[in-house]
Formats: C-alpha cells, structure tokens, sequence
C-alpha cells in the first residue's frame, strides 16, 4: 500500500514536469501558421527548430518561396488542366454532334449503285452481249460497229 | 473479247431492234458491204429472221447480197434460212416479182431455184 502511495506521487510529479516542459517548449515553436489542433499547438519537433531557423534565416525564406511557388504552380496546373478537360469536353461534344448529324444525313440519304456500269467496267466485254446492245439505239450502235470496224 | 465477235452481237442485238427500220438499214449498209464472210453471212440471217419486205428485199433481190453473193457458203446459209421461215409467204412474193421484173439474169436464175426449193420445203 505504501509503495503504492509513493509510485502514485512520483507519477504526479512527472507529469507536472513534462507539463511544464510542454509549455517551454511551446514558447520556442516557430510553427508560422500558428496552427493547433484541440488547444495544442504542434509540437516544435514537426517544423524546423526555433534555432535553425534563427541561425538561417534564408532557409525559412526559400522555404516560404518554395511552397508559394508550388502553391501557384498547382493553381496553374489546374487551370491548365481544367483547359485541356475543357477542350476534350468540347471535342467529345463535337465528335458526338458530328457522329449524329452523320446518322441523319445517311438516314436522308438514297444510296443508289449504277451496277451495270460497275459491271461494265469490271467485265469490259459485257457491255457487247447482245442484251445490253439490245437495249442501245441503233445509232449508237452503228458507232460501236464503225469503231469496232476501224480497228479490225 | 475479239472485234469480230462484238460485232456478231452487234448484229445479234440488230436482228432483235425494236427500231427495225433502222436496224435494216444499218444491216444493208454496214453488214452486206462488209469484206467479212462471216459477218455478212451473219447478216443475212438477221435480216431473213425479221422476215419483213424491206429485210427480205435486201438479201433476195440485190446483186451480190443474201442469196446472190459470190460466196457460196453466204448464200447456201441465206437460202437455209429462207427454207427455215415459218411464214414464207412474203419471201415466195417477192422471189415471185423477181422473177417476172427484175433486170439482171443472174439474179432471175437464181430466185427461180430459191423459189422451187421453198416450194417443195
């Protein structure tokens, strides 16, 4: 029981000195946003020591900078990005305009094939059968056999 | 294809016109002047197959043309034509008239010959 007692008051006088510690230390934090979370503020050991940053200086400063430069090169990132998203966002839009107009235009439009000149033109002595000559006027074929004629 | 066979089919097509005025003509003119045996033997077929008088009095009456060329394969494949009409009567006509009118004997002679192998055909 005795034991106890005396384990229990070193406890308490432990814990007064690591609070006292705690607010020492926070008087040297050099935390620069001040930032804290449930009425504690960051311990010291998070950031740069209070004694760094008053041996360097220009450390800190080019630390600001950094950050700001990253800052504003994630703000036009950004932007860039939103300009690029938008620009694919319009050509989709496009695409899928032009895709549809297409559909509707084939849908309007009559497709005819002229299969008898294709097959002419595939088979040059078809258009000599006697059903396709049938079907010409005489004086056509009158030139035809002149021609032909002329070459013999 | 070769010429000469495009221009058979010419004729073909010619023999089966519906313009068979003009068919005719083109017939006489290009197919029985033709230097070609075959083509003007083709030719006078066509032109007996139509079996009209304007088509019949080409290949009967004219000098050299039908049954009167100087080729005897043309002339033998004009007058098998002739025999092989189902309707003869419009050919005996005319061989008939150009018996009785016509100038040249040769061509007498030979409508008289026509005319009695049709009749016993």
């Amino acid at each position: 029981m005795q034991l106890g007692k005396i384990s229990f008051g070193s406890t308490k006088v432990l814990q007064q000195n690591k609070q006292q510690n705690t607010i020492n230390s926070n008087k040297l934090s050099t935390n620069p946003f001040g930032v804290s979370f449930k009425g504690n503020v960051i311990q010291a050991d998070v950031f740069q020591s209070a004694k760094s940053a008053a041996e360097n200086p220009g450390i800190m400063q080019r630390g600001k900078l950094f950050a700001s430069a990253v800052v504003s090169g994630i703000n036009s990132f950004n932007d860039a990005f939103k300009s690029r998203m938008n620009a694919v966002v319009s050509f989709g839009k496009k695409i899928t305009t032009d895709v549809f107009d297409t559909i509707e235009r084939i849908g309007n439009t009559e497709i005819t094939f002229d299969m008898s000149g294709i097959a002419n033109r595939l088979f040059p002595d078809r258009q000599y059968s006697v059903k396709n000559l049938s079907n010409k006027s005489v004086d056509e074929l009158k030139s035809l056999w002149q021609g032909l004629a002329e070459i013999a | 294809m070769e010429n000469n066979a495009k221009i058979k089919n010419i004729i073909q097509a010619l023999g089966q016109h519906k313009d068979s005025q003009a068919a005719i003509d083109l017939l006489t003119e290009l197919g029985t002047n033709s230097p070609d045996d075959e083509i003007r033997e083709l030719t006078a077929q066509a032109l007996i197959k139509k079996n009209t008088h304007e088509s019949l009095r080409v290949v009967l009456i004219h000098q050299g043309k039908g049954i009167n060329d100087l080729s005897a394969r043309v002339a033998m494949t004009a007058i098998n034509e002739l025999l092989a009409l189902k309707d003869k009567n419009e050919a005996i006509k005319i061989l008939d008239d150009t018996i009785k009118m016509h100038s040249e004997e040769d061509v007498k002679n030979t409508a008289r010959s026509v005319r009695a192998l049709m009749t016993f055909s």
